[in-house]
């Protein structure tokens, strides 16, 4: 997974970087943003492997950043995460392409699992 | 009495009052058409009673044998007619004067027989011509003179009738006037005590109808409101808890998604620690578990802040600052915000004088009106809440204003929006928000108004009454006693 990009987008800061820290350790290449402007900006400069997003965000909606991203870098891999998560966030996560939906609290191991999985194959 | 009872009562008067005037008239016509066909009766006899005279006169003077034949015929017929019509005439006229009549014809007929069974011809100053001569005149006399007595007696009967009948149309229309007036201003007057209980209750001021209760039908009616507002006191008192109840539904989500976050950020810093705290100096190993301490804090004080919320409270009135608690609100509110993107802007003026409050009362107004502000705007609006004290234009109140730059409320609607029920949310709303918070601010002995302007906002500004040392007392008892 050396040199894999990987970049976090949650308004709760620690989100980002407790992934940071524990996924640096695995040779990921980590960028965190708490806001998804300039998350946005970043991701039209660098291709980045995987995104990993919340849903419910204090300045824009996590859907709205999927489909961005999904529109623009297509092959870019993206999980959802929430603290809140009712069937149908998850179903139009799905709909919209998500790669794989996280409710909160998120186990660690599981994404990073979940992420080896994604770009691995 | 009840008033079925008095209409009834009024009712067999009048019909009463119609058949005694009906029987009367009734009476008075009887005698009145007796009378007239009378006089119709005496004309023809007076006819036969001249002819008969004419007769006597031609007999005496032209010596002419016919006039006897003339006369016996008269005679005859009017004897007939008097026989005929003899009860038609002693209805009119008595008994006694038919008598008198029937003598005066009978008088006349002897002076005839005798003048008539002589064998000479008599002259007319005769003492057999002069008795039938005063006969005749005795007889046309006494009928000419009954005729007058008793057309004198028909005028006589008209006239009393068209007063009698005048008098008791006046008594009638008198008492008529008289007796709707008593009945309906009583009634009305009564109507008027439910007219304005009704309007309280419909601006959820939910108070008995005072002073005595009649006895009849809208009696029974203001009894049952009696019954209904005290119905309505427990039901109000139930409805704002359940309408707190509800809210905490709308907060739910948010409150879910608020403690969803502090939970993860616990979970991940405790799964990274495991994981690198080998590698950790101990001031990162601090770090960490300061980090968890933090939001275990931010966990307590929303389940604190949930608690503070939802659970029932004895009436608490105590010495408030109304800055505080609006700083309270918010936060309650904050995560609606955060998610609807709206900005608060908070304008509170410093040093407000305290006012006399049940926190807990006050608090869930604030919140309904801010949680009504946020979904009245899309996303980027700005939500102000305002503070005010200005001793010199209002020195007894403290104004809380809270304003939205939504969408507006239709001017046709103003003057709805506290009523129990009345919504603009469509299925979402219950319409019960706005007219539990409008009860809330009255048992302040406060006022809550609203300006708005469809696309550009709405304000509601409540006047909180300011607390006073001397007055703290008898503001408390008042506050308890009214719900």
């Amino acid at each position: 997974m050396e040199g894999k990009r990987i970049m976090v987008i949650d308004d709760e800061n620690i989100v980002g970087k407790m992934i940071k820290v524990s996924f640096e350790r695995d040779g990921y290449i980590v960028e965190t943003f708490v806001h998804a402007d300039p998350a946005m900006k970043r991701l039209s400069e660098e291709k980045f492997d995987l995104v990993i997003t919340d849903l419910k965000m204090k300045d824009i909606d996590g859907m709205e950043v999927l489909k961005r991203i999904k529109k623009e870098s297509p092959e870019t891999k993206v999980i959802m995460i929430t603290a809140y998560a009712s069937m149908d966030t998850s179903i139009e996560a799905f709909r919209e392409k998500a790669d794989d939906f996280f409710p909160k609290p998120i186990k660690i191991s599981d994404l990073k699992e979940r992420v080896a999985t994604l770009l691995g194959g | 009495m009840k008033l079925v009872h008095k209409i009834t009562l009024g009712n067999t008067l009048g019909i009463i009052c119609i058949i005694l005037v009906a029987a009367f008239s009734y009476h008075e016509f009887d005698i009145l058409l007796a009378k007239l066909r009378f006089v119709e009766i005496a004309d023809n006899l007076n006819a036969s009673f001249l002819k008969m005279r004419l007769a006597e006169k031609n007999y005496f003077l032209y010596k002419d044998k016919s006039a006897l034949q003339e006369i016996r015929e008269q005679l005859k017929k009017s004897y007939a007619t008097i026989k005929k019509l003899r009860k038609d005439i002693t209805k009119a006229i008595g008994e006694k004067n038919f008598q008198e009549l029937q003598a005066d014809l009978r008088a006349y007929e002897e002076a005839f027989e005798l003048v008539e069974n002589a064998d000479v011809l008599h002259t007319s100053g005769g003492a057999r011509g002069k008795a039938i001569r005063e006969a005749g005149r005795r007889l046309r006399l006494f009928s000419e003179h009954i005729v007058k007595i008793e057309r004198k007696s028909v005028n006589k009967i008209i006239s009393a009738s068209k007063r009698a009948l005048l008098t008791f149309f006046g008594l009638t229309i008198l008492v008529a006037i008289t007796s709707s007036y008593l009945f309906f201003s009583r009634m009305f007057k009564n109507l008027r005590r439910i007219e304005r209980t009704a309007n309280a209750v419909s601006k959820g001021e939910f108070v008995k109808i005072k002073g005595p209760i009649p006895d009849n039908e809208l009696g029974s009616a203001m009894n049952a409101i009696n019954k209904m507002c005290e119905e309505l006191m427990t039901r109000h008192e139930q409805l704002i808890q359940s309408k707190k109840l509800s809210s905490i539904g709308i907060l739910t989500a948010g409150v879910a998604h608020e403690l969803g976050n502090p939970l993860n950020n616990i979970s991940m810093v405790a799964q990274t620690f495991m994981e690198v705290h080998e590698s950790l100096s101990p001031e990162e190993r601090l770090e960490y578990m300061n980090i968890i301490l933090q939001e275990t804090k931010r966990i307590k004080e929303i389940v604190q802040n949930l608690l503070d919320f939802s659970r029932p409270k004895k009436r608490d009135f105590k010495i408030s600052d109304i800055n505080h608690l609006i700083e309270h609100s918010l936060v309650l509110v904050q995560n609606m915000l955060h998610v609807s993107r709206i900005r608060p802007k908070l304008e509170l003026q410093d040093n407000l004088p305290p006012v006399f409050i049940d926190e807990d009362k006050m608090q869930s107004v604030f919140v309904n009106l801010i949680t009504n502000a946020i979904q009245a705007m899309s996303a980027g609006g700005v939500l102000t809440l305002r503070t005010k004290y200005d001793e010199k234009e209002d020195p007894d109140r403290i104004i809380v204003q809270i304003s939205d730059t939504g969408k507006g409320i239709p001017a046709e609607f103003l003057s709805n929006i506290f009523d129990p029920f009345f919504s603009t949310k469509g299925t979402e709303g219950t319409g019960l928000g706005l007219s539990i918070s409008y009860g809330i601010i009255k048992n302040h002995k406060g006022e809550i108004e609203v300006e708005s302007e469809v696309g550009v906002g709405t304000t509601f500004t409540i006047k909180l009454p300011i607390y006073r040392e001397k007055e703290g007392k008898d503001g408390r008892q008042e506050n308890h006693g009214n719900r």
